[in-house]
């Protein structure tokens, strides 16, 4: 088996320990309908299959596969499952069997002995898990690492002219792997171009403080604090 | 386009009033299978496989065709019963071609698809109303239609008869209703076996026997084989990209395993009107309908001159609550001479206040949610 861990596109690195996502764990990936989380799930995908790992996308009814190749998906190596029925967790379990990643949406709340018999199917494997859900707690293992989407914005759209370019997001990170850092990272979900790229949410941060306290004198804030990668930000 | 070898039985095109043909076809496709790996039929009476694989293991795409006539000629002798099946075989670029080369029974040269179709009538299209429109303008015949100008095409005919154009160009070898979907179903049923879960098919991909199959391949197929025992072989699908202004005609889903299935992801091509990236995450198979309202609350309709009414403030999808409108823009043309009244189509994306975007459509008058960008 070629290592032990997958790449991920260089933008989602500072949310993985080591930068990489690990073979036999379980991430999840949640936030609200329409936030960007099955944006963030599929670019889970995307360095793994360019790299010749083959994928499988559990239980996404209608995939945009024009996204997922913005994204950065190989889409020869990319398997859709998007009706796997009351089923869906054999089907994910005989994926996770074959393939190097596999990212599920479960229909529902999981039962606890769906996701821990595919979690440990994950380990046994040496497959990365991939769950996406609407909030963290629809997965009742908990995540050995947990992504959640919050405060995504459109930008590039007014009101009545532009078009969609990029969606702003923060992405939080937690659960077992974190190991008690709490990471925040500021994302497009995507950019412009169709793919993640990181966004400089201190540039977007400054602009509505000095719109706040023009005038005033600027509150000193340590540089990159609450966002920060990497052991400082512990 | 991937280079396919057909088989086509002209006796089993369709079902007769007994239901034999399809069980006559069921052994032409195990017989076949036998063979050569990845044997994938197309609809009731044709199947298809990849060349390139059985030409380099058989010396040569004629010795392929001669082995599959040897052998699906004598295919019913060890059950005993009457002689082979009429099969005609052929080789072309694409599936569109190539059916019309095993009617043929002809192997057209790598890259002379075009000059192929070109004598055959726009009849084969399967596209009757189409047919009859283009030969009241003079064009009876495949190349003639090659010869029109695409965008012309396309703004007059709309998207499936661009679709047609590409497959008489030769540039596009898939055509919707090539292939009928439910044919694996009634294989199924006339082998005896469930139709819902069906036996174990022989895993498509064989280590070495084309070589090219890297051992995480085989490992991969296999557990997709699993998959397509449980759930029928068109619940795994590849996404592949092709030319098309809307977001559900600018890709498509083909089942794993299928002839086709590598052909390669292209398709990048400029493709006018296409909506600038990034790209929706959803792409729904069926539409939401939705409503559309400015301040007053009257439904918002696109004038004759491809705008809004008034500003948009409120949507409402599948008769749900009102939700505030925060940006939208469009609307944009599906076609450029699209705001004839024949066919009254645009697009439009819109925000709403809980940070969600959609695109909408609107077709005569009705609004419909065609994709999310979650």
């Amino acid at each position: 088996m070629a290592g032990r861990t997958l790449p991920v596109p260089p933008s989602l690195a500072p949310l993985f320990p080591g930068g990489t996502l690990r073979r036999g764990t379980t991430t999840t990936v949640s936030g609200p309908p329409g936030h960007g989380a099955t944006t963030l799930a599929l670019s889970l995908l995307a360095a793994a299959s360019a790299a010749g790992s083959w994928c499988a996308a559990v239980g996404l009814r209608d995939p945009g596969v024009v996204a997922a190749a913005g994204l950065g998906l190989d889409l020869r190596r990319v398997v859709f499952v998007p009706h796997p029925g009351a089923g869906w967790a054999e089907v994910a379990g005989d994926l996770l069997a074959g393939v190097d990643a596999v990212l599920v949406r479960p229909p529902r709340r999981a039962r606890l002995t769906a996701a821990r018999h595919l979690s440990a199917r994950a380990r046994e494997r040496q497959a990365a898990l991939v769950v996406l859900l609407e909030h963290t707690g629809a997965w009742p293992e908990g995540g050995d690492l947990a992504l959640s989407v919050c405060a995504g914005a459109w930008e590039g759209i007014g009101r009545g002219h532009g078009h969609l370019h990029g969606r702003r997001a923060e992405v939080r990170v937690s659960g077992r792997r974190a190991a008690g850092r709490a990471v925040e990272c500021a994302l497009w979900l995507p950019a412009a171009t169709g793919a993640v790229a990181p966004a400089r949410r201190e540039a977007a941060e400054r602009k509505t403080e000095e719109q706040k306290t023009e005038g005033q004198e600027k509150a000193a804030r340590p540089e990159g604090a609450g966002f920060g990668v990497g052991p400082e930000a512990a | 386009m991937e280079r396919l070898v057909v088989i086509w039985c002209p006796d089993l095109l369709e079902e007769g009033q007994r239901g034999e043909e399809a069980r006559r076809f069921a052994r032409v496709v195990a017989a076949a299978g036998e063979l050569c790996p990845w044997v994938h039929p197309v609809r009731l009476g044709v199947c298809a496989l990849p060349a390139r694989g059985p030409a380099r293991f058989f010396g040569g795409e004629e010795a392929v065709v001669s082995l599959l006539a040897a052998r699906l000629g004598a295919s019913d002798d060890a059950a005993g019963g009457r002689g082979g099946e009429e099969v005609r075989i052929g080789v072309a670029d694409g599936l569109f071609a190539a059916v019309l080369a095993a009617r043929a029974g002809l192997i057209v040269p790598p890259a002379g698809t075009a000059g192929f179709l070109a004598s055959w009538s726009v009849a084969t299209l399967g596209r009757p109303d189409l047919a009859v429109t283009l030969q009241r303008l003079g064009v009876t015949t495949l190349g003639q239609l090659a010869a029109l100008p695409a965008t012309s095409v396309s703004d007059r005919f709309g998207t499936d008869a661009a679709a047609c154009h590409a497959v008489a160009r030769g540039e596009s070898g898939e055509l919707a209703g090539l292939r009928d979907r439910a044919v694996e179903r009634r294989l199924r049923v006339a082998r005896g076996e469930d139709p819902e879960r069906g036996d174990a098919p022989p895993p498509p991909t064989q280590p070495g026997f084309f070589g090219g199959t890297s051992e995480a391949d085989v490992r991969a197929a296999r557990s997709f084989v699993k998959v397509q025992e449980r759930l029928g072989v068109e619940a795994v699908l590849l996404g592949r990209l092709r030319g098309g202004r809307d977001p559900a005609g600018q890709s498509v889903l083909v089942p794993w395993g299928s002839p086709d299935t590598d052909a390669g992801t292209g398709g990048g091509a400029p493709w006018p009107g296409r909506l600038p990236p990034p790209a929706p995450t959803d792409v729904l198979r069926e539409p939401l309908r939705a409503e559309l309202a400015d301040a007053e609350g009257n439904a918002m309709v696109v004038t004759g001159r491809g705008l809004l009414t008034a500003p948009l403030t409120r949507l409402s999808v599948c008769g749900g609550p009102w939700e505030q409108v925060v940006g939208w823009a469009g609307p944009w043309p599906v076609t450029e001479r699209w705001w004839s009244a024949r066919r009254r189509t645009a697009r439009l994306q819109v925000v709403t206040a809980d940070g969600v975007a959609r695109l909408l459509r609107t077709e005569r008058g009705q609004w419909w949610v065609e994709a999310l960008y979650d």
